[in-house]
Formats: C-alpha cells, sequence, structure tokens
C-alpha cells in the first residue's frame, strides 16, 4: 500500500492524518492521477449515445425490476427454445433439406412494416461529435425502407479528431432463444442481391462475418454500391467473391475470401466526403446463387514475407 | 508452405504416431502425442483465413487440456504404482483419468464439441488428417489401458453414437457431417473394447479405409456443402455413382464392408449378456443412417438447379482417372 511520492503528486494527496481514515484505496489512487487524464464516475458505465441524457445513478438503482417483465421475457425465450426445437424436425434451420438444395433465391430483410425497422441500428458521426443526421423510416405503402439525412464532414471540435462525416446503417446481429447469437448461413448462395433507389451518392456495404478473437472484433468484408439516382429501381447484384477484408475501415493486406456460414450482419455506410442531404430507398436485401459464377476470391493474395 | 517446412511436418507428424505406437513409458507416448499436435497445427493454419486460426486454436486447446491431463494422470499412476509403464494402469482413478483425457483427444461424447468446429474450419485435406492419423496414437493408448470395468468405455461409447447420430442431423455442411460420422464410429469401436480388443481394431481400419475414401471423393469433386455435392454428378459421373456405396458402407449396410464390424460388436455385445446396449447402439445409428443416405439421396437422386455450362466439366478434364476405360 505505499504510494510512491513524487514532487507534482505530493500537493494532491491529502494530508497524512487524514490517510488513516481511506479505506478505499481507489480513491486515493485516482486522486493523485494527473488530472490530464479524463475520468469516469463510477456510475457512468458503458456507452452513452450522445444527445441522450446522463444518469448519475448507481447500476442497481438503473436495473427495474418488474415481475410481469421477467415473467414474460421467461414466456417469450422458452417459446423460441421449444420452436427452435420442433424446427430441428423439419430439417436445418427449420427448412426442409430439399428447399435447402433448391433454393437459389432468399430474401433476408424487407421492409414490410414498422417492425421491420427494429432489426436495423443507424449511426452517424454525431456520436463523436460531428454534425451529420441519419434517420430510418418506413417509406410509402409499407414497402420499403427510407434511409436519410444530412452528411456534414466539420470534424468535432475536440482537437483530436481530423477527420469526419459518416452515416451508417446496419443490421442487428439475429437473435435465439435466451439472447444466444444467431448467424446467417450463406454458404448455399453466392450473390448479395439489392433493390435500392439512391441518389447518385457511393455507398459502401459491410458484412461482418462472425470472428474469434477480440482483436478482429472491428472486422468487416467490404464492397462499393454505386447509386445512380433517378426514379427507377435498381437491382444491384454483388459476389460475395468481390468482398475485401478491412480492419476499422482500414483495407487489409492478408486478404481472404468471405466465409458464408456465419454471417452477424450487413451494413450500409455513407462517407463520401460531400457535404449534403443523402437518400437511400431499399426495397429488399436478399441473396442468390449464381451458378455462372465460379470465382472463388476477386482478389490475388500477396505473400508479405515470401520465401527466399 | 515451402516444401522443405511441408515435408518436415509431415515427417514430424509420422515421427509422433511412430513414437507412440513403439513407446512403453507414458513419457514418451505422451511426448509423440505432442509432436503430432504440433505438427499438425501449422498444416491447419496454411489459409490464414480467420476461420482455419479459429480452428486451430479450438484444436489447440482441447488437445493441450487432453495432454496435460494424460500426463498428470500419468504422473498420478507411477506416484500410486511406482510404475511408468503403460501396461500397468492399475489404479481406477489415474485409469478413469487418462480413459477422459483420451477421449477429449479423439473427440468423444460428452468431450467431442471441438471437433465439428475445428472440422468445418480446415481444408478438406487437413481434416482428413484429423480424422484419421491424429486418431492413431491416443487410440494406440486407449488399447493399451487396462480396463477395470467396462461401464465407462460403454458410457463413453453409447454417449458418442448418440452424439454423433443427432449432432449430425441437421447438418448441410459436408465437413461437420464427416466430424459428427467420426463421433459416431469411435463411439462403436469404444463401445467393444473392453470385451473384445481385437473387434475394436476391425472397426477402426474399417472406419479409416471409408473415411480416407470419402474424403478423397469430396476433394476430388472439390465439395464442403451438400448443394454442390448435388452437382458433382457433372464433374466426375463414375465417382458419383460409387460415393453412395462409400456412404452407406459408412452407414453400416449390408453387404457393404462397414456393416461387418456393426455386426460383429452387436455379436460380441449379445455374448457377454449386454442386448440392451446392443439394442440401444443399433438404434441410435440409425440417426446417423439418416444423414448418410440423405448425402446418398442428395448426391445421386436429385437433378438440382444448374446452367448449361455447369453440366459439362466432365467432358473437359481429362486428369481424373476415374472415368472407366
Amino acid at each position: 500500500r505505499l504510494i510512491q511520492m513524487s514532487l507534482p503528486n505530493i500537493s494532491r494527496v491529502p494530508a497524512s492524518r487524514l490517510l488513516r481514515s481511506v479505506r478505499d484505496l481507489r480513491w486515493l489512487l485516482r486522486s493523485i492521477a494527473p488530472l490530464a487524464v479524463p475520468r469516469r464516475a463510477l456510475t457512468q458505465m458503458g456507452y452513452r449515445r450522445p444527445g441522450q441524457p446522463r444518469e448519475d445513478k448507481p447500476p442497481w438503482w438503473r436495473v427495474k425490476f418488474d415481475l410481469s417483465k421477467g415473467l414474460k421475457g421467461m414466456k417469450r425465450h422458452f417459446q423460441l427454445l421449444k420452436e427452435e426445437f420442433f424446427a430441428e424436425f423439419v430439417g436445418p434451420m427449420g427448412k426442409p433439406i430439399i428447399e435447402h438444395m433448391l433454393e437459389q433465391n432468399q430474401v433476408v430483410w424487407e421492409f414490410r412494416g414498422p417492425h421491420s425497422l427494429q432489426e436495423w441500428t443507424i449511426s452517424c458521426d454525431r456520436e463523436i461529435g460531428g454534425k451529420s443526421e441519419i434517420y430510418l423510416k418506413i417509406g410509402k405503402n409499407n414497402e420499403t425502407c427510407l434511409l436519410y439525412g444530412t452528411l456534414c464532414s466539420d470534424p468535432p471540435k475536440d482537437g483530436e479528431t481530423r477527420y469526419s462525416g459518416y452515416c451508417t446503417m446496419r443490421a442487428k446481429q439475429p437473435l435465439a432463444s435466451f439472447d444466444r447469437k444467431k448467424y446467417h448461413d450463406w454458404s448455399s448462395f453466392n450473390t448479395l442481391h439489392l433493390r435500392i433507389r439512391g441518389d447518385g451518392r457511393p455507398w459502401m456495404i459491410n458484412i461482418i462475418a462472425e470472428t474469434y478473437y477480440t482483436h478482429q472484433k472491428d472486422d468487416m468484408y467490404s464492397y462499393f454500391l454505386y447509386t445512380r439516382g433517378g426514379p427507377y429501381w435498381q437491382d444491384v447484384k454483388i459476389p460475395f467473391s468481390k468482398f475485401f477484408l478491412a480492419h476499422r475501415g482500414r483495407v487489409q493486406d492478408d486478404q481472404h475470401r468471405l466465409w458464408l456460414d456465419k454471417i452477424n450482419a450487413i451494413g450500409f455506410t455513407l462517407g463520401d466526403k460531400a457535404d449534403g442531404p443523402f437518400q437511400l430507398e431499399i426495397d429488399f436485401i436478399g441473396v442468390c446463387k449464381d451458378y455462372a459464377h465460379t470465382e472463388d476470391f476477386a482478389y490475388e493474395k500477396y505473400k508479405r514475407n515470401p520465401e527466399v | 508452405m515451402t516444401p522443405l517446412i511441408y515435408s518436415t511436418l509431415i515427417i514430424s507428424l509420422g515421427i509422433g504416431t511412430t513414437l507412440t505406437f513403439a513407446s512403453t513409458h507414458w513419457y514418451l507416448a505422451w511426448m509423440g502425442i505432442e509432436i503430432n499436435t504440433l505438427a499438425i497445427i501449422p498444416l491447419m493454419t496454411q489459409s490464414h483465413s480467420p476461420r482455419a486460426t479459429e480452428a486451430t486454436t479450438k484444436y489447440f486447446f482441447a488437445q493441450a487440456t487432453a495432454s496435460a491431463t494424460l500426463l498428470f494422470a500419468a504422473t498420478s499412476n507411477a506416484f500410486f504404482t511406482g510404475s511408468w509403464d503403460i501396461l500397468q494402469t492399475n489404479n481406477p482413478l489415474t485409469y478413469t483419468l487418462m480413459t477422459l483425457a483420451l477421449a477429449m483427444k479423439i473427440g468423444l461424447a460428452p468431450l467431442h464439441s471441438w471437433m465439428p468446429e475445428v472440422m468445418q474450419g480446415l481444408t478438406l485435406l487437413t481434416g482428413l488428417i484429423l480424422s484419421t492419423w491424429q486418431k492413431l496414437a491416443p487410440f494406440c493408448l486407449i488399447y493399451q489401458i487396462q480396463p477395470h470395468s467396462p461401464n465407462l468405455f460403454m458410457a463413453l461409447g453409447l454417449l458418442s453414437i448418440v452424439a454423433g447420430g443427432w449432432g449430425g442431423f441437421n447438418q448441410v455442411q459436408l465437413r461437420k457431417i464427416l466430424a459428427y460420422s467420426s463421433i459416431a464410429h469411435l463411439g462403436w469401436m469404444v463401445l467393444i473394447l473392453s470385451f473384445s480388443p481385437p473387434l475394436t481394431l476391425v472397426a477402426f481400419s474399417t472406419y479409416l479405409m471409408m473415411t480416407f475414401s470419402l474424403f478423397y471423393s469430396f476433394m476430388m469433386t472439390k465439395t464442403t456443402h451438400i448443394n454442390s455435392l448435388s452437382t458433382s454428378w457433372a464433374k466426375i459421373p463414375t465417382l458419383t455413382a460409387l460415393t453412395p456405396l462409400i456412404l452407406l458402407s459408412l452407414g453400416g449396410l449390408p453387404p457393404l464392408t462397414g456393416f461387418l464390424p456393426k455386426w460383429m460388436i452387436l455379436q460380441e455385445l449379445t455374448k457377454q449378456d449386454l442386448a440392451l446396449v446392443a439394442v440401444l447402439a443399433a438404434l441410435f445409428s440409425l440417426f446417423s443412417l439418416y444423414f448418410y443416405l440423405r448425402l446418398s439421396y442428395a448426391m445421386t437422386l436429385t437433378m438440382p438447379p444448374n446452367n448449361p455450362a455447369g453440366t459439362l466439366p466432365w467432358r473437359l478434364n481429362p486428369s481424373h482417372n476415374t472415368l472407366p476405360p
């Protein structure tokens, strides 16, 4: 429990007789830490989205203990578990095997009502202090979704961030009973098929696959989506072999193909540095099998350390 | 991978198994098993994809845990009995620990959960080495441990047959199916070990032949999913006609070879007054037969959607020698 005393720290150390009354060493250590290090209060656990009010309540105050809510949750989860159990008797992933073998197209996400929006999360650089805006709503006749907003590349004035200006929409991870992670299995397919209507801006499609190590959690496979604008709908078919690996937006040297058997989510990102309003209307997102497309991976894999 | 490193790893694989086969001391046997594990690790991560590294990591964790347990059991056995000889495992506690450690090594239920995920992340060739060669050394040790009572092996065997059948029930990925098939077959082998070890060897050798053939068929047609299996008729028609025989042999249907070990095992179990165990084993292996039949059905009895160009590879590829002369 010896605290190393140095000249700049001494002025912040409480008087010695008070030291005996200090029971919590963490409090003491924190008080002698350099003031430039941003500190979080004990109650500020987790991520707080900008714009949401700060909650200074301790964690045990923030949980709402409600028996009826708990019982409803248990009932829902057991119901899901029962459905999953009996779905296995139908076939793999609840579909008969003949359907697995014969299907060439599968619509994964479609927007047919406000409930479809629950499967998506939107985000923009407002979270880091920027000025972009993004909104998601169901389009006319409950047939499509409209992602719209304003992009602003002005970096936040915090002295650290140099670039800004992004807006993104990402699907939430599907969850099985008891909030277990479920994956999309697209191994029968080889092409991503989207029906979209944009405003001419170039978007980035990101596919997030399941990873194992924590340092891989920001890995995503990206490709470009060029929208053409205009009133006409655009059918975009992108083979999965075209997707390249990026980590936190940086394209990696060690490339490999996207494994389709465990896909977590898909996302669309706009970051084209063109300030102004944007709109993207999506009818559906599906996958299909193009038998004529036999390419495994579109990019050459260079060896970074070639053996001599 | 350079040929020199590749051949070093392959030779190490051979040396490890040979060392375990040739040893009577637990340390040397354990060393052989470790050499095997370490030699296959670089082979598994050759492709550097995240799935391959994940599979390698999971394999390493499972094998390292089992090796540590095995070494602990061997040391405890030496402490209790004073002997490092593999044939002198007299202490029930150490015998149980050794059996469980070796069961985890080869992927017997209930210690089998690493197997399907690991197989899924590997190439077919590495999966073949994992399913066949890597089982030899631990099996050699299991064979030599003198069982005190057959209950543990019977429990492991029955559980493996159930787990292998039930787990493979709804799989569409071929490598996972092969992993579950491996678990089920190992269950059959271990079930009869305490009563008739030669039958275990018969079952093991037929399993090796059948699994090798099946893996090789999948390698030649480059199939890893049941859908691509259904279009394999366009690549090598003769192999497509022969592969169901391998699959049904794995399922244990007479008059194919795979029926022989199952029949003899059931007969031996009945002779030992374990008719219930025999019936349960036969019933639960019906699950495995179901997915073998499903693979055969997908391969030979379906005509999946295909484009005209996709139906012609067999005409254009003269390198495959499986076409009749």
